[in-house]
């Protein structure tokens, strides 16, 4: 089956899968706070992150995670639709986003515009 | 609204109060958006014989109607106001997310007028504007500045999502080049818009947004998006940029013999091997880039010798050129901590290389003694470069003296001649002794000796042999350069980098662009009509400069460039026959021998009366 693979390292903020993403399951509009993928961006450390399922309750996790010399919450690395965050909810109404990779077959819009391949399709056995 | 969001955000801190307003539709048709609509509202508002850094002047961020939508490079946006550098019209033009994000927030554009009685930042979430104290961020450096912001707000994601315009101690200290700087990477850098900030008391500006930017066509536009995207993979000129950005146009530029060097004395520098790819790339942690950008143009450089401290996201070849080889730096690495220092005090790399580079000169002729400076200032003295630069931004010492630009020194020195600009604004890296188009350009761009509103080097230097411009000529080089300067206007008004105007050959850009603006707008533009009105912004610009009080006087260019030849290199024995472009480009204009343009070409313009 294929997968969506990403890699951090390759990323280098352009957020045309934000765009890839909104324009796909919303026809005409780019709104990247409605997308089913989010980049996060701290200082030059670009960490796209792709929205999973949903989570009803505020989940208890203590870690840290350190990426390129720098620590992160585990929290806002979280792929999760969850009640303490704004991330992947609609904006105002909080339904939750989840990222369905677009379709039957799967054919991702973000990995068709992602140029430096930060994000691929691939094949995993 | 498509395309555009409809809606202007017009914050009077004077008052302390704000109003939105929409956007005419019309005037969106005739100016397109950022700097023909920033040209426009400056123009209809701002007296052009006003003091720059008075309450009268205003600050006007406009977007394009394709900032934001996803068209590749769409990330750019403007800052006009009248400059307090050069007296003329400006704009400064920047990348990153903030455009994007005023967007997202609901505003094409945003104007600020007034001044504060106090120290403030404006913070825009949406529809909820605030005007907030500002006094505990007044003295600190831009990434201070940004730090402080982000760490009172409470949710991580939304800290993240927030983007920060900001001035350094350079702005508040009303140094004449100082910048708006964007986050921590990079900034709006010519025509010292951050002293017009900082005299307005505005610290920073915080935008974070939930709204929706949309398109008219969105098949159309994704089709067209797409086929620029691969269009840019198979070009060679834009691989060449793409993950490098500009810096290899140094040892191009030194190869060609127009790299600016010890004041522009010379257009070879004996120092180049200090600037060679495998060191660029060795100091290279990675690339970045501004929002739907697959240029990625942005270096993130560190220096590998631990003499040199900092960091600098987005190393590019005017701050090389101009702190490196015009002030005779001979290493990468120290130009790294130069522009680190540049981007926390916040100020113009370019204007600040050219204006220690005239010091340099003026200090080896015996025109400014060592006293005046209290150290020796020869060029190549890397140590004395970074000391002015942190004086500069301090306006201590005699930064304080520098911080007044280039201009000003070389008269204060009593040699105007030395001062390597155009209309007070500083020369960019190019030499126009070898590049002739070039020389038109700086001679006649608004905003004064500017490189990028007639790029040239897309006619003069990329093309394959057979369908290159030799620089050399003049001939034919008058409609090449008001053309560019056209079509540059064009891309700069939709919100797009100059990138996606370079290719190697530039013919078809027209056409891709407008396939672009009216997928996303659906307004109706031709190609007529949409060239028209870069055409139409170049001339309100031009009619804000002659009211100024500019004349075709000021369209020239320093005498060392027009009368002393090329001592070395390719170009040796060459200067810049001005003189044989001008007339013809005035006449191409529809500028009668005054440089004024013609009641037809107003007419033709849709600027009856404006004269």
């Amino acid at each position: 089956m294929k997968k969506l693979k990403v890699d951090w390292s390759k990323c280098t903020g352009c957020r045309m899968c934000e765009v890839a993403c909104s324009l796909h399951h919303l026809e005409n509009i780019i709104n990247p706070k409605r997308s089913r993928i989010r980049v996060l961006i701290e200082d030059d450390t670009f960490i796209p992150i792709i929205a999973g399922p949903f989570t009803e309750a505020e989940c208890t996790t203590k870690r840290i995670v350190v990426i390129d010399s720098k620590e992160y919450d585990a929290c806002d690395l979280c792929p999760a639709s969850c009640p303490v965050r704004p991330i992947f909810k609609e904006p105002d109404v909080d339904i939750a986003l989840k990222c369905d990779f677009c379709g039957e077959p799967p054919d991702p819009d973000c990995v068709k515009w992602c140029d430096t391949e930060a994000l691929t399709f691939v094949e995993v056995s | 609204m498509d395309g555009w969001v409809g809606r202007i955000l017009r914050v009077d801190l004077s008052q302390g109060d704000y109003t939105v307003e929409d956007l005419d539709p019309d005037l969106a048709m005739d100016y397109i958006g950022a700097r023909g609509l920033g040209a426009k509202i400056l123009y209809d508002e701002v007296d052009p014989k006003v003091d720059a850094l008075s309450p009268e002047n205003k600050l006007i961020f406009a977007t394009g109607p394709l900032t934001a939508t996803g068209a590749p490079t769409g990330a750019r946006y403007t800052v006009s106001a009248k400059s307090p550098l050069t007296g003329a019209i400006s704009f400064s033009i920047g990348g990153d997310y903030f455009g994007a994000e005023l967007k997202f927030a609901g505003y094409d554009v945003l104007i600020i007028e007034g001044k504060s009685p106090e120290p403030v930042y404006i913070s825009i979430i949406d529809d909820e504007i605030q005007l907030l104290p500002a006094l505990h961020l007044w003295g600190k450096t831009v990434s201070e500045t940004v730090d402080a912001m982000r760490a009172v707000m409470n949710e991580p994601w939304e800290a993240r999502d927030t983007h920060i315009a900001s001035i350094g101690p350079a702005g508040e200290k009303l140094v004449k080049f100082a910048a708006i700087m964007q986050n921590k990477a990079g900034g709006l850098t010519r025509c010292g818009l951050g002293a017009v900030m900082g005299s307005k008391n505005l610290k920073a500006i915080a935008v974070r947004g939930r709204k929706a930017v949309s398109i008219a066509d969105a098949d159309s536009f994704k089709e067209a998006v797409s086929a620029v995207l691969d269009k840019w993979k198979k070009d060679p000129v834009m691989q060449w940029f793409t993950g490098s950005g500009t810096p290899p146009g140094f040892m191009m530029g030194n190869e060609g013999g127009y790299l600016a060097t010890r004041n522009s004395q010379t257009g070879v520098f004996e120092g180049a091997q200090g600037y060679t790819d495998e060191l660029l790339d060795r100091a290279t942690v990675k690339t970045r880039t501004c929002f739907a950008c697959p240029v990625h143009c942005k270096r993130v450089c560190i220096s590998p010798d631990p003499k040199f401290e900092g960091k600098v996201d987005g190393l590019q070849f005017e701050t090389l050129a101009l702190l490196g080889s015009n002030c005779g730096i001979d290493s990468i690495f120290a130009i790294i901590t130069a522009n680190d220092i540049c981007n926390e005090l916040g100020f113009d790399t370019m204007s600040a290389g050219r204006t220690i580079g005239c010091a340099m000169e003026l200090f080896e002729r015996g025109f400014l003694p060592e006293g005046d400076i209290g150290f020796k200032l020869n060029f190549g003295n890397t140590e004395a470069v970074f000391e002015l630069l942190r004086q500069i931004g301090m306006r201590q010492g005699f930064g304080d003296v520098l911080a007044e630009g280039a201009y000003e020194l070389a008269q204060r020195c009593g040699h105007p001649e030395l001062f390597m600009g155009v209309k007070k604004l500083e020369m960019s890296g190019y030499e126009c002794r070898v590049l002739q188009g070039m020389g038109l350009g700086y001679a006649t761009s608004p905003r004064g000796a500017d490189h990028a509103r007639a790029f040239t080097l897309m006619y003069e230097v990329f093309p394959p042999p057979e369908q290159r411009m030799d620089p050399s000529v003049t001939e034919g080089k008058a409609a090449m350069v008001k053309k560019l300067q056209d079509i540059t206007t064009v891309f700069d008004s939709c919100g797009l980098c100059l990138f996606a105007l370079t290719t190697p050959v530039p013919i078809g850009q027209e056409e891709e662009l407008l396939g672009l603006l009216e997928a996303a707008t659906g307004a109706g533009f031709t190609l007529d009509s949409m060239m028209l009105a870069g055409e139409r912004a170049w001339n309100l610009e031009r009619i804000f400069n002659l009211k100024a009080g500019f004349t075709k006087e000021d369209d020239t260019l320093p005498r060392r460039m027009l009368e002393e030849p090329m001592p070395e290199g390719p170009a040796k024995g060459q200067v810049c026959r001005l003189d044989e472009m001008l007339p013809e480009y005035y006449q191409l204009r529809g500028w009668d021998n005054n440089g004024v343009p013609t009641a037809e070409k107003l007419a033709e313009l849709g600027l009856e009366g404006e004269l």
